[in-house]
């Protein structure tokens, strides 16, 4: 049976009809045109579906929609603001760390929480943090070194 | 030469909305009214169907069509043998097979109609062995009829009458490999191989079919090559060219040739006939690494007669390729991997067998170095063993036998654009290859190889470029590649700006629709798009500027001849002040009559710029593949161009763990010339953490045919944290600009591939003196590896 509930994302809220066994990923996507968040296993493997909630990032197929209730979700779609790109958006053109790009919303807010975190996480640390997000196509020299000069730019800002 | 935007690492078109997921794909797309599907595979590698229930699953609410092999077309469909019905008439081949499939209003239903379809199997023997299949009498003949199976016209296929399961045989026969060897100082004979791995495009194969009013057919496709999937399913369907429109018009999630072939696409046309509904299938990440194809799996047994100086004077490869069940493009790739053996080195003499055999395992495809990257690993591999036996360095070795510049290479083509010599030097000296590597204390044991690669690109082939000339001045690009990542789109509005003077903002790329794009024979396969698109837009670019000087003549009183265009504007060569923009050419030449509007020009209406751009290929012999030396002698070639590579690796090995880090990479690429460099770096990143990632883990593991690692959790793919830190991977490109290609560029998307696998092997034996022949090189290889030396070293002290 599907259900009534809310959710905030990006900081608006929507009311969604949904079966409790739905998956965030599937909601954001199918339910509200989310599409940048990008189901790739849908089993929790690959970081592609990676979302924000609460400032924590989550992989959203494996969380339920109802799980997200009263939370703040952030996706790829929230992260510039008023018009201007967040750094780490920035950085990844910059740098060529984008190509066939369906990693590329996860990896972004992966990174954000990383920074987020750690402001000053070492070049062994960001690869750690990254070691669920996996890319096909980059290599991930240049998400590497787009994610470095991001954090040079953020902690420059800050 | 000095250009303003070829060249320049300019920003790629569609990075802004990748980062900010705007960006659309296949999988985003909803039509009103569509339906999902879902496939019911085989659980048996081989098995006769008895009986299909659909009873049950029809009556459940929601489901709006149940179809089996019954309701697909009688014709068999494939890319050369045509093997495969839409789903499964009577005999399953292997795990996976589809055997009926349901349309339903959401996917869930159709999951759930899967489990209420009930078939009744009686199983047969199975083969999974390539060289068991091989054998005269195999354990199970995979299509008895193959003798009758219609065949692609091209390539042209051999079959052996007395091997049932071979579907093609490919050979080279170049001087005399016997009296070669009888000549040679040294004989070297060595057995390689290569598992089933799976190309991990991140977006899924995934398509929607939709019927039109007049029986006509619109597929929406995730897919590489458009123009290949139309012509297939005009065949397979039986429609004719102007009913079938494959829609690509938006990004794709990867495919590293992944995409090229037919799976989801036939299964919903014959679902959106029934229904009269737009059907939606898309594979889940399980069935892509159990249906979506796989790279062809290679056994290969090489022999070589070697002079003692070094030179390789024999060389006999004798290869098995396992098509799987339905060889897809696998019968191509056994006739192209000889490119492969031909491109590097100078081979006196040379034989080569190569033979592509069914098998009861999941299907194989096309695969980012299309059966390069698999005989280099096995040449590569054995260049560092003749290299030890001869005593001899390694880059010495491989120096003192390279092919270059005017050269003949093995198949009678005369080299040209080697750069290859140049990749050996620069990566040699990136790793520092005449400094000794410092030991270890401990478990974790220091050692590097390195490895040469090249990638043909196919011939023949033809692309058509055209280009529009907007009312804003704004030049339109119209081309069929796939945007699947490698970054067409940039490339080709590069060279449009270049043609046009103007800067890339000016230049917009439109692509993707069989109705409304030009023809592009293959797609973006065969790392071709710069190169043969790259030639068609830029000869379009000058067509249309042609018409705009002639459109200008009254304008600008002055005949054509005498004119150029830059930065928007036709001008006159012999008086600089004379001239008018593009834009004003659409605004009438009269005074408009009130209400009327202008924005078209006079008399042509509008400006499209149109090329063709073939590449032909030189005829061959069937037996030896040999070119006749008068046409070769005229400039005839079997291939497009070669793209070649070398890669440097240092790794670490722990001989109590068998793991593998590697620690260093330097790779060289020559691309001809670089149309965008940073670009060009991607296309070599990706083909080096893919190479490693297969190297060291990849193989789709079986039993019985059936896949038991099908996610990431359990198929490990490389991540940031395997790869060495940033500093440490060097990256160089090559320029060794080629006569035919846009600029003198060569297309890249492959090449670097191929030598990562050889160069990680040949860095582990320098480590640890454990020679991997296998992929991938797993630790309990280099363990056994290791304890098999210990076990030899311990008899030669007892002796
Ligand atoms: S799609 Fe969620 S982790 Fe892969
Ligand atoms: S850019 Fe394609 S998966 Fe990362």
């Amino acid at each position: 049976m599907k259900q009534a509930l809310e959710l905030k994302v990006n900081g608006q809220l929507y009311e969604v009809f949904v079966e409790p066994w739905q998956s965030l990923a599937e909601v954001l996507r199918e339910e509200l045109g989310f599409t940048g968040v990008r189901v790739s296993c849908n089993t929790g493997d690959c970081g592609s579906c990676t979302v924000i909630v609460d400032g924590k990032a989550v992989k959203s197929c494996l969380m339920l929609a109802p799980q997200a209730k009263g939370k703040e979700i952030i996706t790829i779609e929230g992260l510039a603001q008023d018009g201007k790109l967040h750094p780490l958006q920035e950085a990844f053109i910059d740098h060529f760390a984008v190509q066939c790009g369906y990693c590329t919303s996860g990896m972004i807010l992966m990174a954000k929480t990383l920074l987020d975190e750690s402001p000053d996480a070492t070049e062994e640390e960001i690869r750690a943090g990254l070691s669920g997000n996996f890319c096909r196509c980059t290599g991930y020299v240049k998400i590497v070194e787009a994610i470095m000069a991001a954090k040079e730019k953020m902690n420059f800002a800050r | 030469m000095t250009h303003s935007v070829v060249g320049k690492s300019v920003t790629r078109l569609d990075a802004l909305a990748k980062v900010t997921g705007q960006a659309k794909y296949c999988t985003d797309i909803k039509l009103p009214g569509m339906l999902h599907a879902k496939v019911l595979r085989s659980p048996y590698a081989h098995a006769r169907i008895l009986s299909i229930d659909t009873s049950k699953a029809e009556k459940l609410q929601g489901v709006r069509v149940v179809i089996t092999g019954e309701d697909v077309p009688p014709k068999r469909f494939g890319a050369s043998v045509f093997d495969q019905h839409v789903l499964a008439r009577s005999v399953v081949r292997y795990v996976g097979d589809p055997v009926a499939a349901v349309a339903a209003d959401t996917i869930e239903i159709a999951e759930r109609a899967l489990e209420l379809i009930h078939v009744e199997y009686e199983g047969m023997p199975a083969v999974f062995d390539v060289e068991e299949a091989w054998q005269t009498s195999p354990a199970a003949v995979v299509h008895p009829d193959l003798p009758e199976y219609q065949l692609a016209k091209f390539p042209s296929l051999q079959l052996v009458p007395e091997r049932p399961n071979v579907c093609n045989y490919r050979t080279v026969r170049c001087g005399d490999v016997e009296k070669g060897f009888q000549e040679a100082d040294l004989i070297i004979e060595n057995r390689f191989t290569t598992p089933r791995i799976q190309h991990c495009p991140f977006e899924p194969h995934v398509c929607i079919a939709q019927l039109e009013a007049d029986g006509s057919l619109t597929i929406y496709a995730g897919r590489q090559s458009i123009f290949l999937a139309k012509q297939y399913l005009c065949s397979l369907f039986e429609l004719p060219p102007s009913k079938i429109r494959v829609i690509a018009s938006y990004y794709i999630g990867g495919g590293f040739g992944s995409k090229v072939t037919l799976y989801t696409e036939p299964i919903a046309v014959v679902l959106a006939i029934k229904t009269q509904r737009p059907v939606r299938l898309a594979y889940t990440r399980e069935e892509m690494f159990a249906s979506g194809g796989t790279r062809v799996p290679f056994v290969i047994h090489i022999k070589d007669g070697v002079k003692r100086n070094g030179s390789i004077i024999a060389r006999k490869m004798m290869m098995l390729l396992d098509m799987g069940a339905y060889a897809g493009s696998g019968p191509f790739i056994t006739r192209n991997s000889i490119y492969g053996i031909v491109a590097g080195y100078r081979l006196p003499n040379l034989k080569v067998d190569a033979y592509a055999v069914y098998t009861n395992q999941p299907i194989v495809a096309s695969f980012r170095g299309f059966g390069t990257t698999q005989v280099v690993w096995a040449i590569e591999s054995q260049m560092d063993i003749i290299a030890e036996k001869l005593k001899m360095d390694a880059v010495e070795l491989r120096r003192k036998n390279l092919l270059k510049e005017g050269d003949m290479n093995a198949t009678g083509e005369i080299v040209h654009s080697i750069g290859l010599r140049e990749c050996l030097d620069k990566v040699a000296d990136l790793i520092e290859w005449d400094k000794n590597t410092k030991q270890e204390k401990g478990s974790w044991k220091r050692g590097k190889g390195l490895a040469l690669g090249n990638k043909y690109s196919m011939a023949p082939t033809a692309a058509v470029g055209v280009v529009k000339v907007l009312e804003d001045g704004t030049i339109e690009v119209r081309e069929s590649a796939d945007e699947m990542g490698q970054g067409c789109i940039t490339v080709l509005a590069q060279i449009a700006a270049e043609e046009f003077g103007v800067s890339m903002d000016r230049v917009k790329v439109v692509w993707g629709d069989t109705n409304f794009t030009p023809y592009f024979s293959r797609g973006s396969t065969s790392q071709r798009s710069t190169f043969n698109l790259g030639n068609a837009v830029r000869l379009a670019c000058q067509d249309a500027k042609r018409q705009l000087c002639e459109i200008a003549t009254q304008k600008l009183q002055a005949p054509p001849e005498d004119m150029d265009i830059k930065d928007g504007k036709i001008y006159v060569r012999s008086e600089r002040s004379k001239a008018i923009d593009i834009k004003e050419l659409f605004t009438a030449e009269r005074e408009l009559l009130p209400g009327e509007f202008g924005n078209y020009v006079e008399k042509k209406g509008e400006v499209v710029g149109k090329a063709v751009s073939v590449t032909p290929a030189a005829p061959s012999d069937p037996l030896t593949a040999q070119i006749p030396s008068d046409i070769a002698r005229q400039g005839g070639r079997l291939t497009a161009f070669y793209g070649y590579a070398a890669q440097a690796v240092e790794v670490l090995v722990n001989t109590e763990t068998g793991e593998i880090k590697v620690e260093r990479i330097a790779a060289a690429t020559d691309v001809g010339y670089p149309l965008n460099p940073k670009m060009c770096e991607q296309q070599i990143e990706g083909g080096v953490s893919m190479g490693l990632s297969s190297a060291l883990w990849e193989e789709v593991v079986l039993d019985r045919g059936k896949v038991l690692n099908p996610n990431f959790r359990d198929y490990k793919v490389a991540s940031a944290s395997n790869m060495p830190k940033i500093d440490n991977v060097k990256v160089s490109i090559v320029i060794a600009p080629h006569k035919d290609g846009p600029y003198g560029a060569k297309g890249t998307g492959e090449t670097q591939m191929t030598p990562t696998a050889p160069a990680i092997a040949n860095a582990v034996y320098n480590a640890v003196g454990v020679r991997i022949r296998d992929l991938p090189m797993t630790r309990e290889k280099i363990i056994v590896g290791k304890r098999h030396k210990n076990e030899g070293q311990q008899k030669k002290q007892a002796r």
